[in-house]
C-alpha cells in the first residue's frame, strides 16, 4: 500500500517543484561522510592546469579569509545545507580548479559571460569563476578559428567524460541549423553542442537562451530556437535561466557538483531548487506594498518616489521563481525591483512573449484562442460578454413582438 | 378560457440556498478578482499604509470564496449522482429521449415558445445540459485557482501542514500543462502565465453563461408564464394544466 501511494505521489507530482528544505539528520550525516570523502580525494589530485590557487587571488583582491569563510556559510544557506557543512563548502571553492570547464557559446548576447567579465569590484563569487579551470571559452580565449578547435579538441580528449560543459545561447535548427555556424569548419550549433556534450560530464544551460530558447526563441522564432534541454538527451543537465544567470547560481552548481559528484536537486525545467525553489514575490522587499494596495500607477510618480510595489506597472514577481530577490545581483548590491523596474520574469520559459509585456496580468496582450488576433483577455471578454448580450436582446425584442402577436390573437 | 395552473416542486430548500451560495460566491470571487488581476480602486483610498492592506483582504476574500465553492460544489458533485429529490446525472445520457427533448427545447427556445413540445416540470435536458457546461468550468476554475495558490506554497510547507500543498499539487499540476496547450504553447511547454491566463478568461466565459442563464430564467418567466424565477426562492413553479 505504502509503495502505491508513493507510485501515485510520484506519478502526480514528478512535475512540481516542491523544495523539501530539510531532509532529517540521518540524511544530511551521510551525505556530510560522503562530501568529506569526496573533498579528501579531490584534494589529493593536482590542480587541472597550475592555475590559479584561491586564497592567492583572495589576498590579491584584499578579501580576507573571515570574508571568505562569511562568503562560504552563505552558499551553505543558499544551497540548502545545514550549517554544519560551511567548511566543507569552504574547502570545496579552494579545490575548485580540479573541475574543469569547457565554456560553449550559441546563438544568443554573451550576456552571461558579460555578466561575469564586466562585475567591477570583482567579489568571491567571481572569483571563484575565474578560478575554476576554464578550459575552452570562445569569447574570453585569445586562440581562435583552427587553434581554437585544437584547443577545444584536446580539452575534450583530455577530461573525457569529466568535464562540466556550460552552455549559454539558444540552438538554432531551422533551415538544418544553418542560422548559425561556428567555427572554420562552418560546423552548426546544433552539431557543435552534440559533439561537445557526448562526453560531458554534466551539462549546465546558463542564461535564458540556453535554458528555455529566451529571445532568440520568441515568436516566431524564424531561426527555430530552441534550449539546450531540447536537444541534449541521456545526459545530466542542469538550468540556470535569467537574463543574465545569476553567478551565485553558477557557483552554487559548480560547488555541489565538487561537493558531492552530483547534480543538485532539480525541479520540473531542470533548474535547482536551491536557487527556483521559491518566487521572488514571496521575499520582496516591495512586498508589504503589494499586500496594501500600494502600487507605482506611472513611472516617477508619487508611488515610485516612496518605493511602493510594481505590479501595476507589469511586475511579474508574482509568477516567478527565482532567488534574485534574496542573492541579488553585482555581489548583492541591487537587483531589478530595488531599482525601481518590475520583474520580466526572464527566468520563466517563453518570458519574452508571456511575461515581458510590462503591464499587469489583465492587461495582456496574449493571443485569444479565437486565433492567430492579437487581443486582451479582457477585451475578448467583453466582447464575448456583448456577444451574449446582442444575442439576448435580439431574442428577448423577438419575444416580445411575438408574444404580442400572440396576444392579440387570443384577444 | 384562461389555463389552469398548478404548482410543482423544481428545488429542495438546500438547492435553494446552495444556489445563492453559488450566486453571491461569483459575484464576489469576480469583483476580488477583477482587483487581483488589475488593482484598481487603491487610489480612492491612498492614504499611507495604515489599516489598509487593500490587496491582502481582495486575496483573503477571494480565496475564502473559492473555499466556499470547493465545499458547495463537492455537495453539488455529490448530489449529480445519489440525490433523493431528483438525479441530474439522468438527464446528460445521451439516451433517444434525452437527445430529442435537449432539441426541442432549442427549438423551442429559437421559435420563440412557439412549440413547446417537452414536459416543463422537471429539470429538461438543455437545462442539464447547459449546467453541466457551468459546472465543468467552475470545477476547472477551482482548479486552476488552487493551482495558483499553491504556487505561493513552493516551500512544501503550511499553516495546516505539509498535507495540504502536497494534496494540492497532486490534484492541480494535470492543469499546468492543459492551460499551456490551451493557450498555445511554444518551445518549452508548460508555464505558470497560461494558468493565469485560463482562469482569468475562463471567468469571462463564466459571466456569459451567468448573463444567458439569467435571461433565459427571466424569458421562461414572462413568456411561459409559469414563473419559473420563483424556483430558486420558493422552490416552485406553476404549469399550465393541460386545457380542458
Amino acid at each position: 500500500m505504502a509503495d502505491r501511494i508513493e507510485g501515485v505521489k510520484k506519478l502526480f507530482t514528478s512535475k512540481s517543484a516542491r523544495v523539501e528544505t530539510n531532509k532529517g539528520d540521518a540524511y544530511y550525516e551521510k551525505l556530510f561522510e560522503k562530501c568529506q570523502a569526496r573533498i579528501e580525494e579531490l584534494k589529493t589530485q593536482q590542480p587541472i592546469n597550475n592555475r590559479l590557487d584561491i586564497t592567492d587571488v583572495l589576498e590579491m583582491q584584499g578579501i580576507e579569509r573571515r570574508d571568505f569563510l562569511k562568503w562560504a556559510s552563505a552558499v551553505t544557506g543558499m544551497l540548502m545545507l545545514p550549517a554544519s557543512f560551511t567548511p566543507l563548502v569552504a574547502d570545496a571553492a579552494l579545490l575548485m580548479n580540479r573541475a574543469p570547464v569547457i565554456w560553449l557559446e550559441l546563438s544568443d548576447c554573451a550576456g552571461n559571460s558579460e555578466a561575469l567579465l564586466r562585475s567591477d569590484g570583482p567579489q568571491i563569487d567571481e572569483i571563484v569563476l575565474d578560478i575554476i579551470s576554464l578550459e575552452f571559452h570562445e569569447t574570453l580565449q585569445a586562440a581562435s578559428g583552427h587553434q581554437a578547435e585544437k584547443q577545444l579538441e584536446d580539452a575534450m580528449e583530455t577530461f573525457k567524460d569529466k568535464y562540466l560543459l556550460f552552455v549559454e545561447g539558444a540552438v538554432p535548427l531551422g533551415m538544418n541549423g544553418q542560422f548559425g555556424t561556428i567555427g572554420a569548419s562552418g560546423e552548426t550549433m546544433h552539431d557543435h553542442l552534440l559533439r561537445v556534450a557526448k562526453h560531458a560530464a554534466a551539462v549546465v544551460a546558463v542564461g535564458s537562451c540556453a535554458t528555455f530558447g529566451g529571445v532568440p526563441a520568441a515568436a516566431p522564432n524564424p531561426t527555430g530556437a530552441v534550449g539546450v534541454m531540447d536537444v541534449i538527451q541521456g545526459k545530466p543537465l542542469i538550468n540556470i535561466p535569467a537574463c543574465p544567470a545569476n553567478p551565485a547560481n553558477m557557483v552554487g552548481v559548480i560547488l555541489h557538483y565538487i561537493l558531492t559528484g552530483q547534480v543538485p536537486e532539480l525541479d520540473s525545467l531542470l533548474r535547482p531548487k536551491f536557487a527556483f525553489g521559491y518566487r521572488i514575490h514571496d521575499n520582496c522587499e516591495r512586498r508589504a506594498h503589494f499586500d496594501a494596495g500600494e502600487y507605482v500607477e506611472e513611472w516617477g510618480d508619487e508611488g515610485a518616489k516612496n518605493n511602493f510595489c510594481l505590479y501595476k506597472v507589469g511586475c511579474k514577481g508574482p509568477m516567478t521563481f527565482n532567488n534574485c530577490s534574496i542573492v541579488r545581483y553585482n555581489e548583492g548590491v541591487n537587483w531589478p525591483v530595488g531599482v525601481g523596474r518590475g520583474c520580466i520574469g526572464c527566468s520563466e520559459p517563453d518570458f519574452w512573449d508571456k511575461y515581458a509585456y510590462e503591464r499587469p496580468m489583465a492587461d495582456a496582450k496574449i493571443k485569444a484562442p479565437t486565433g492567430g488576433v492579437e487581443k486582451t483577455v479582457d477585451e475578448f471578454g467583453l466582447g464575448l460578454l456583448t456577444a451574449a448580450g446582442i444575442g439576448i436582446g435580439i431574442h428577448a425584442v423577438a419575444s416580445a413582438v411575438a408574444g404580442k402577436k400572440e396576444d392579440g390573437g387570443e384577444a | 378560457m384562461k389555463p389552469k395552473y398548478k404548482q410543482v416542486k423544481r428545488m429542495t430548500a438546500f438547492m435553494r440556498l446552495n444556489h445563492w451560495v453559488v450566486a453571491f460566491s461569483m459575484v464576489g470571487a469576480v469583483i476580488t478578482g477583477l482587483y487581483i488581476g488589475h488593482p484598481y480602486y487603491q487610489t480612492l483610498i491612498a492614504e499611507p499604509a495604515v489599516m489598509k492592506y487593500v490587496m491582502a483582504w481582495n486575496r483573503w476574500v477571494h480565496f475564502m470564496i473559492a473555499i466556499i465553492f470547493d465545499v458547495s460544489s463537492i455537495v453539488i458533485a455529490y448530489l449529480y449522482f445519489f440525490s433523493r429529490f431528483e438525479k441530474p446525472y439522468k438527464k446528460i445520457i445521451p439516451t433517444a429521449g434525452n437527445i430529442k427533448e435537449f432539441f426541442e427545447v432549442i427549438i423551442n427556445l429559437v421559435m420563440l415558445n412557439r412549440r413547446k413540445k417537452f414536459d416543463s416540470t422537471h429539470s429538461d435536458s438543455f437545462n442539464t445540459v447547459f449546467f453541466l457546461l457551468f459546472h465543468l468550468m467552475l470545477a476547472w476554475m477551482l482548479l486552476t485557482g488552487l493551482q495558483l495558490y499553491v504556487h505561493g506554497l513552493e516551500s512544501g510547507l503550511s499553516s495546516i501542514g505539509s498535507w495540504w500543498p502536497w494534496m494540492l499539487h497532486l490534484v492541480t499540476d494535470w492543469t499546468l500543462p492543459v492551460s499551456s496547450w490551451m493557450i498555445g504553447s511554444t518551445a518549452t511547454g508548460t508555464n505558470i502565465m497560461d494558468v493565469r491566463i485560463v482562469h482569468h478568461m475562463t471567468m469571462w466565459f463564466i459571466l456569459s453563461w451567468v448573463a444567458f442563464h439569467i435571461y433565459y430564467q427571466v424569458w421562461r418567466t414572462i413568456f411561459w408564464k409559469e414563473g419559473d424565477i420563483g424556483i430558486v426562492v420558493s422552490g416552485t413553479k406553476f404549469v399550465k394544466e393541460k386545457e380542458a
